[in-house]
């Protein structure tokens, strides 16, 4: 295989604050409602009998999400122009020269990752902040993480390092698209598909 | 429902539309070459002909208007190795080549009846591919609701029910046209017109059939699933329950009814007038169903993951 960048997330950390989200809109200028890196929030639990009594098992917890950068990108598959390539590093850009704006890629992506820019009439979506990097800087997210959860690195490495979870609910099964990231699992979090009674919000930080 | 799903609804109709008159129109003329010979024939059909053209035009300046950057709209055919989209448009536009070219042969009468044919044949068979690959389009791993078969089923009745019907409408306005500039004299094409509705008739109670048992079928196979399947279900027979109705209403009472009573009066001389406006009628009211069906179509959309 060949070099694949990835993030790696540590889950049991996050504490949903989304100073990663605000870090990438700012730093990349987003319109509000625009979001190439999204914290999903997830809560859940019952009312549960124990020892003749009512106890609560309700939990949350967040993931944090941005383009997969997957293996196998369907965006890649569908995008009528080539505007959508996957780079020898591994990360999915999108050619604004190339692209039309037909949105294609926003229906196939299970990770909802490519954001339309309706006044420039194109789709958008996380780059890897490659000028910091080209800068030997981190992106703008990594370095925003106020609990230090948030890394990247190359997909390799982040697997022998942290293991190989990459589909943590509420995100599809990695089989669709085998995602380029890493999570360590919070521990109330539950696996792709095991959802049901899962309560989900995605913060569209200033959607419309 | 923004502007980007109006604009695709427009084209997929449109495309389909044209596509099945086509064919359908070529069936017809076959046939009544046969019955009345080439000339009495040609009456018939050249008028409808013409008009297939500009109504596929129509449908991809639409699909134009989906788009975030029109201007540089051609640039959607460059992903043919992949795209099913791409495939779309490189289909679609050469459909409306192929039919270009068709037609103004019939219309010029160039070459001979049999290369005018397998012109005809040709096109036609473009217009199949099309459709299959529009079907193709939305069979996206990532979206159950689209991601079976019953989407390219749906997109191939919507292509031969919307293509008759527009062609019996096409028929009895060009019959009227000719009976205003040439009264008298008629019989031949009012027997060819009858001829035809009767087929129509016969064809779109048939693809109603097919439509009746796609749709209850379509929602209970998702309504089994999990999410997001489900909520794609869901939507369908709850918020939009009454358009699901509303729109196979629609067809059956264009298609279903109307396509008896066409029948009926078609194998008599008589009703010429009834048969003529039944025909209209019975065209907008499938138009109107198959619209609010594609209309459906989009707005179930659920995808898999966030």
């Amino acid at each position: 295989m060949g070099k694949q960048r990835a993030f790696h997330v540590d889950l049991s950390g996050c504490i949903g604050c989304k100073a990663c989200q605000i870090a990438c809109q700012d730093k990349n200028k987003l319109e509000a409602g625009s979001t190439w890196r999204r914290v999903a929030e997830v809560v859940g639990g019952h009312w549960v009998p124990l020892g003749g009594q009512w106890h609560t098992d309700t939990f949350a917890y967040y993931v944090s999400m941005a383009c997969m950068h997957c293996e196998k990108p369907i965006c890649c598959e569908v995008c009528p122009t080539h505007a959508r390539a996957k780079r020898p590093d591994g990360v999915v850009l999108i050619d604004q020269v190339k692209c039309v704006g037909c949105r294609y890629c926003e229906w196939a992506c299970p990770y909802g990752a490519p954001q339309y820019d309706a006044s420039a009439g194109k789709m958008t979506g996380c780059n890897f902040c490659e000028d910091l990097l080209a800068q030997g800087k981190n992106p703008a997210c990594v370095d925003s993480c106020v609990m230090r959860v948030l890394k990247f690195g190359e997909l390799e490495e982040l697997r022998a390092k942290y293991g190989t979870v990459n589909a943590i609910a509420p995100l599809p099964e990695a089989k669709l698209t085998n995602p380029s990231v890493v999570f360590t699992p919070h521990r109330h979090a539950r696996l792709s598909g095991e959802d049901a009674g899962l309560d989900v919000t995605v913060d569209k930080r200033g959607a419309k | 429902m923004n502007v980007h799903e109006w604009a695709l609804v427009t084209f997929t109709i449109l495309a389909q539309m044209s596509v099945g008159a086509f064919i359908v129109l070529g069936v017809l003329h076959w046939f009544a070459v046969r019955k009345a010979g080439l000339e009495q024939a040609d009456r018939l059909a050249d008028h409808a002909l013409l008009a297939i053209g500009p109504v596929l035009v129509l449908g991809m300046v639409a699909s134009t208007l989906h788009l975030g950057t029109p201007q540089i709209a051609y640039r959607a055919i460059a992903n043919l190795g992949s795209s099913w989209l791409s495939r779309e448009i490189f289909l679609g536009t050469l459909f409306a080549g192929a039919g270009a070219v068709f037609a103004f042969m019939q219309w010029r009468k160039l070459a001979s009846a049999t290369v005018r044919n397998g012109v005809a044949l040709v096109a036609a068979a473009i217009g199949v591919a099309l459709v299959f690959s529009m079907g193709r389009v939305y069979l996206l791993r990532t979206v159950p609701i689209w991601n079976t078969v019953f989407t390219p089923v749906m997109f191939f009745v919507t292509t031969f029910l919307l293509g008759s019907m527009a062609i019996g409408a096409a028929f009895v306005a060009t019959y009227q046209y000719l009976q205003r500039r040439n009264p008298g004299n008629m019989e031949v094409q009012a027997a060819l017109v009858r001829g035809s509705l009767r087929w129509i008739a016969i064809v779109s109670t048939f693809l109603l059939g097919i439509e009746f048992v796609a749709h209850p079928m379509r929602a209970l196979y998702m309504g089994q699933g999990a999410a997001p399947a489900s909520q794609s279900a869901a939507m369908l027979i709850g918020p939009f329950g009454v358009l699901s109705v509303l729109r196979l209403a629609l067809v059956f009472a264009g298609a279903g009814l109307l396509g008896v009573f066409i029948y009926q009066n078609a194998s008599s001389a008589h009703g010429e007038r009834v048969m003529g406006t039944l025909a209209y009628v019975a065209f907008v009211l499938v138009l109107i169903g198959e619209v609010l069906g594609r209309f459906l179509f989009y707005a179930t959309y659920a995808r898999v993951g966030v």
